[in-house]
């Protein structure tokens, strides 16, 4: 754990910022007590920093109330869902007020004619899912902490999972917004339509993190559940021939739903925790799916078996029941987690790279670990190129280990920019990462990011000290500043 | 003010702690955090909590840390949903009895907490005593005259008296295993289930010995110590496990049968329990691998006789501590699938806390009776005629919970569901 | 008469629009000039045009991505993907009169295979813009997930220009399909027609296009086309003929989709007279939403992606436009002008947000030399 060098804003503090957001909301909805501020310091990444006060609206006024008096006492104001983000993008590095929307949290409309649902900010990713799977539909982007993770949180990260290869992320699926902005202004983006009029605000609004204003309501498309699915497991005797595979199936004009990849040290702790019956003695296993009308589904499967056998696969297990294939996607969905039996903590990192780059990145990820003396998982969504390595280490080792940890993290980040990647995918750059966009942007990218960030938010209120370099935090990594 | 971590030796282990990756997995699984919606109800927060007052950032005789430590269930449904295998349960456990080593509690709570844990629970005939006066002065309306006089905790607690008479007669020594003899076991008959519900420890054996299994029926056992150990009094734990394994240990049986779930938990945890105890560690740890849920044995050992029909739409509403604390599951709902014309429907929310869980009627009414209704509603929505659970305080629990909804819905034992059937067989 | 200028690379681009800047000189984006019809417009100092823009800058077979200049005619993009036995899986409008990459991306210019592949918002992954202040940004990248700061393509998309100038883009490819056929059944009224799209829509057959267009003897034909392996092609085919023979009509196979969605897609390039309006529409109001066009206009012709739903209208009457336009937001959706008799202003009023759009208009072109008129804000 590494509390984050905190820039404190001058404004409104402490225990007389707490008495005025009892008066302005009512007590019910605001904490204040120093040992209840200190649960609202972590979320599901290493960073750390209290809040001056925490606010649980009920509805979006409350969430205009509070903008309006925070934008007249400069107080920052930072949302968060579950806690279940990678890159503290919940975590108040400059102070102010954490707004939890736990209680914010009701399916508002399932509008089954038009496909779509109109949710509350708090709600859990699947229960979205479950609520619609009576009428024959389900809201796609599935993180891999979708029984947690909130819609709220899955719009400002702009989330994605292992079924975004064909069907899209999140921002691929968000149709309209209520955002309330750091001035207290409720505003309506888009709607059930699919195109709105003018610049796309929903699009650009969607993978803000929070610094372009606090999202109260979210319109989602809902997509007709898929008729059929052929779930596989591939157990291959070394990363590169799983990531060979890989590229075998893309190249043979097949895009499954899902192509999701597993080191051998990530099926271990897998394997320990849910038991999904991975083996262990695979150098690395492939998770694939398709899927669609029941119509061709086996010959297609059959194809990507054949690929499968021909790229050396050890082991080729197909999923009969509902249950077996829950328990295969269980072992994935939980890989980040399982990472608790191996070490007190983990680090893990987002970066994406042209699929092509897999067998390379990956023998750099294992070059890293190695000269670092870490051990790092690999846990990934092979078809998008989208890495999670997971560097495993003891936070109680204190700072020292954590930088260290950090450093090994931000050479294989420079390695995915290297090869024409991004440093994130779908976790989020938030206070984790946000020293490094100047890796991937250049200077002239990123002014014009902070002119739409001045557009939104011109007071700055709005989840400060994330996305962009800090000037206190990044001072080392100016020198890097790319292209 | 000066920071004192953890009082005792007993104190939540930090190995334990910091396997939590805090990725926050459990929360949706946990009915505080639904019903409360704040993190330090949630078991990430709690857990937090626990290292906070283990870093020296929280003092362990705090009000807030006794608080969120009481308003959990320790229904444990966190466990099930981690990834990283915390064992909560543990974890909980050691925190209460931290809170319980570290608060001076005032005299009335102090009484009444020796009055129910060493007075009331461990003796078979008070207890007795207390559900018979309970029963009564619910007949006489008694509950009405509590309210009254302004006792509502107790008048709440009488709530969860079941409608029927009590039986507490006492069964024979031993039940004879009919057709072939398959095994022996021994049945753990529980201090509540003994008070009120000797019926369903009747049934149990019954099944039993329908399905060749001869049960012995101990008369030297005593309470398992789950609600002292769920409440933080280890002290009170411990002497309990001792007195039970010297006691039965010796007995040559191949298991242990409860039919309680939060005994079951409990017992098959002695070895934990008594994990610093250098003569009684390992003793603790055999003792426990011989404890069988009732259900867990059977769908082990296998029906050898079909039971009869029972017409009838049941739903199992899963008790917490056989689901989370034992990941007991599968076995009940096969037993119940072996009944010819019972039909499973299901029910939301199944694998949720009813709100019992163990003395929480007592310590958290609101949130209890929060729960209760949520429970109740659900099972009004599944349109089942019987609710089919493994557990005594659920059973009360969901119980009182229907009638507050004005449902008659019964709610029944696992092994009073297979006893019945296998009277309808006899019957035929 | 203004002047035409052609810069042949991103700097020279941006460079032309900082001078511009300087001296207040109005510029007009220029690609295959098939949107000249789109939306108000204003006579400009400058005409800036893409064509030496031009050219596919990279292509990764195995990535599926491809970057290439703005001034690329899609058409142009074919032949060399084909090769490999990839696809842009975009179908707009205009691409056999010369629309290019840029003004696609600018105009937010979608086909029926929205539903099945994704518009221009899903399948861009990156663009390069000149900006009126002589720099030139990147947003995005050549990745299939990037979530690192603002997904600026998105502001790009739809801006008409008005905020910078595209000079190149990378977008997702696909495998060309093995299979693709298609086919039709003709009801009497625009409900049923519309209700057997949905029963399709409603299906995981995911189809390339689920038309339902008004023929010119006033019926109303439902189009599906399939891609695909040759069995989930076969079975939407035959899903399509159980749609129809459930209300009553035999549905006709075509083999040749091309011939049958082709000219669906040029109703607004068609010879005939009258204005075009563009809807975007909650999926169930489209019937509702046709059959008042009908109302106002007996001799409307009609193309509708009922999967997106979005509907074509080609009015005789002008008059009737801003009807149509009250009409869909009454409905839910919104519309604009797609083709008009008489360049005008539509009467529609400011979308929510429009203070945050003219916000960033002033933050990217502060002294609004870029398409003056042509965005929603002015």
């Amino acid at each position: 754990m590494t509390a984050a060098p905190a820039v404190v804003r001058a404004g409104l503090r402490g225990p007389e910022l707490a008495g005025a957001l009892r008066s302005l909301l009512g007590a019910e909805k605001v904490l204040w007590a120093r040992e209840d501020l200190l649960l609202y310091e972590y979320d599901g990444a290493i960073d750390i920093a209290t809040p001056d006060a925490v606010v649980l609206p009920n509805e979006t006024a409350d969430v205009a109330k509070l903008a309006r008096f925070c934008a007249e006492h400069a107080v920052p104001l930072v949302p968060r869902g579950a806690g279940t983000g990678l890159s503290g993008g919940a975590i108040p590095v400059e102070g102010g007020v954490v707004i939890s929307f736990a209680r914010m949290s009701r399916i508002l409309e399932i509008d089954v004619p038009n496909l779509r649902a109109v949710v509350q900010p708090g709600l859990v990713n699947l229960h979205l899912s479950t609520a619609a799977a009576p009428s024959g539909l389900y809201f796609v982007p599935d993180p891999s902490s979708q029984k947690a993770c909130t819609l709220g949180g899955n719009v400002a990260e702009n989330s994605g999972g292992p079924h975004t290869l064909a069907y899209g992320v999140t921002t691929n699926h968000v149709t309209g917004l209520e955002v309330v902005l750091s001035d207290g202004t409720v505003v309506r983006l888009g709607g059930k339509a699919i195109d709105s009029p003018g610049y796309d605000l929903v699009g650009t609004f969607v993978g803000s993190e929070g610094t372009l204003g606090i999202v109260t309501e979210i319109t989602v498309k809902l997509t007709p559940l898929p008729e059929d699915k052929r779930t596989l497991m591939a157990a291959f005797p070394t990363m590169d021939d799983a990531s060979n595979t890989v590229s075998a199936i893309i190249g043979a004009g097949i895009v499954p739903s899902a192509m999701e990849m597993m080191d051998q040290l990530s099926t271990q702790a897998v394997e320990a925790s849910v038991g999904a019956g991975y083996p262990l003695d695979a150098g690395g296993i492939l998770l694939l799916e398709v899927d669609g009308v029941r119509d061709g589904l086996d010959d297609l499967l059959d194809r990507i078996q054949a690929i499968c056998r021909a790229s050396h696969a050890q082991e080729l297990r197909v999923a009969t029941t509902a249950l077996e294939r829950d328990k295969l996607w269980a072992g994935r969905k939980g890989a980040f987690a399982a990472m608790g039996r191996l070490a007190s903590d983990y680090y893990v990192q987002d970066g994406v790279i042209p699929r092509t780059k897999l067998p390379q990145v990956l023998r750099h990820v294992i070059d890293v670990g190695e000269r670092y003396g870490l051990r790092i998982a690999n846990v990934f969504h092979a078809g998008d190129g989208n890495l999670h390595p997971l560097i495993m280490f003891d936070g109680s080792k204190g700072a020292e280990e954590v930088e260290r940890v950090k450093a090994a993290g931000r050479e294989i980040l420079e390695m995915c920019i290297a090869v024409g990647g991004s440093i994130t995918g779908e976790h989020g750059v938030g206070m984790e990462k946000n020293c490094y966009m100047p890796l991937q942007y250049s200077p002239v990218d990123m002014a014009v990011m902070r002119r739409v960030k001045e557009a939104f938010d011109p007071l700055g209120l709005s989840n400060p000290g994330k996305v962009f370099p800090t000037p206190g935090k990044c001072k080392e990594f100016s020198l890097h500043a790319a292209r | 003010m000066q920071r004192i971590g953890f009082p005792n030796a007993d104190a939540p282990l930090p190995e334990l702690i910091s396997r939590c990756v805090h990725c926050g997995l459990c929360l949706p699984t946990c009915p505080t955090f639904a019903e409360l919606g704040v993190e330090m109800d949630s078991p990430r927060g709690r857990i937090r909590l626990m290292k906070n007052v283990h870093d020296g950032r929280l003092d362990a005789d705090s009000a807030a840390f006794a608080d969120h430590m009481a308003k959990c269930l320790d229904c444990r449904a966190c466990e099930t949903a981690c990834p990283s295998g915390v064992s909560f349960g543990k974890l909980m456990e050691a925190a209460r009895s931290q809170v319980v080593a570290a608060r001076t509690p005032n005299l009335a709570e102090g009484l009444l907490r020796r009055a129910v844990f060493r007075g009331l629970i461990t003796s078979p005939t008070r207890l007795a005593l207390f559900a018979r006066f309970g029963y009564l002065s619910k007949r006489l309306g008694g509950r009405t005259i509590l309210r009254l006089i302004g006792l509502k905790r107790l008048a709440e607690l009488l709530d969860l008296v079941p409608r029927t008479a009590p039986s507490s007669a006492a069964l024979p020594a031993r039940f004879e295993a009919r057709g072939t003899k398959r095994g022996t076991v021994a049945l753990f008959t529980g201090c509540v289930m003994r008070a009120a519900f000797a019926d369903t420890n009747a049934a149990t054996a019954r099944v039993l010995a329908r399905n060749g299994i001869e049960v012995l029926v101990p008369e030297a056992q005593t309470c398992c110590g789950a609600l002292h150990a769920h409440a933080g009094e280890r002290g009170d734990a411990r002497v309990l496990a001792k007195r039970n394994i010297a006691l039965l240990e010796p007995l040559a049986v191949d298991a242990f049968i409860v039919n309680a779930a939060g005994c079951g938990a409990n017992l098959k945890e002695y070895g934990w329990l008594l994990k610093d105890d250098p003569r009684w560690a390992e003793r603790g740890e055999r003792f426990s691998l011989r404890v069988k849920d009732a259900s867990e044995y059977l769908a082990a050992v296998g029906l050898t006789e079909v039971p009869g029909p029972l017409r009838a739409t049941a739903a199992y509403d899963e008790p917490c501590h056989l689901l989370h604390g034992q990941k007991i599951s599968a076995q009940p709902r096969a037993l119940l699938a072996a009944i010819p014309e019972l039909q499973l429907v299901p029910l939301a929310e199944a694998d949720w806390c009813c709100g019992s869980a163990g003395t929480y009627n007592v310590t958290q009414p609101e949130l209890a009776a929060r729960l209760g209704h949520r429970k109740a509603q659900h099972i009004v929505r599944s349109g089942a005629a019987m609710i089919v659970t493994a557990n005594p305080g659920c059973q009360m629990q969901i119980e009182a919970a229907l009638r507050r909804e004005g449902s008659t819905t019964p709610v029944v034992h696992l092994m009073d569901v297979l006893d019945r059937a296998y009277a309808r067989a006899e019957a035929r | 008469m203004p002047r035409a200028e052609r810069p042949a690379s991103a700097e020279a681009c941006a460079e032309l629009l900082r001078d511009c800047a300087a001296d207040r000189r109005t510029v007009r984006v220029r690609g295959g000039g098939t949107k000249d019809h789109q939306g108000p417009r204003r006579d400009t100092d400058v005409v800036l045009e893409t064509a030496a823009l031009g050219g596919i800058v990279d292509h990764v077979p195995e990535d599926l991505t491809v970057t290439v200049g703005a001034g690329t005619p899609l058409a142009a993009l074919r032949e060399p993907l084909r090769a490999h036995g990839q696809f842009l899986p975009l179908d707009p409008p205009h691409i056999g009169r010369g629309a290019t990459v840029g003004g696609i991306i600018a105009a937010n210019s979608d086909g029926f295979g929205r539903y099945r592949y994704g518009g221009v918002r899903d399948l861009l992954l990156g663009v390069r813009a000149a900006l009126a202040d002589g720099t030139v940004a990147r947003a995005g990248g050549r990745v299939v997930k990037n979530v690192a700061g603002y997904d600026l393509n998105k502001l790009f998309i739809g801006s008409q220009g008005t905020l910078g100038v595209i000079v190149e883009a990378t977008f997702k490819i696909l495998p060309i399909p093995p299979v693709a056929r298609a086919a039709s059944a003709t009801f009497a009224s625009a409900g049923v027609a519309f209700d057997a799209a949905d029963a399709i829509v409603r299906t995981s057959l995911r189809p390339i296009a689920v038309v339902v267009e008004r023929t010119a003897d006033r019926r109303w034909r439902l189009v599906l086309a399939a891609a695909g392996e040759a069995a989930p092609v076969e079975r939407a085919i035959a899903e399509l003929a159980g749609a129809a023979g459930a209300r009553g009509v035999t549905a006709e196979a075509h083999d040749d989709v091309e011939a049958l969605l082709g000219p669906l897609r040029e109703l607004v390039d068609d010879s005939a007279p009258g204005s075009v309006v563009r809807v975007a529409l909650p999926l169930s109001a489209q019937a509702a939403f046709a059959e008042s066009a009908v109302r106002s206009d007996r001799d409307a012709r009609i193309v509708a992606d009922a999967a997106s739903g979005i509907v074509l209208v080609r009015l005789r009457e002008e008059a009737a436009v801003d009807g149509l336009l009250a009409g869909a937001r009454v409905l839910g959706g919104n519309g604009r002008i797609e083709r008009t008799v008489v360049a005008r202003v539509d009467g529609s009023p400011e979308p929510p947000g429009a203070f945050l759009m003219r916000r960033l208009k002033d933050a990217f072109d502060p002294h609004g030399i870029l398409e003056p008129g042509r965005s929603v804000v002015g």
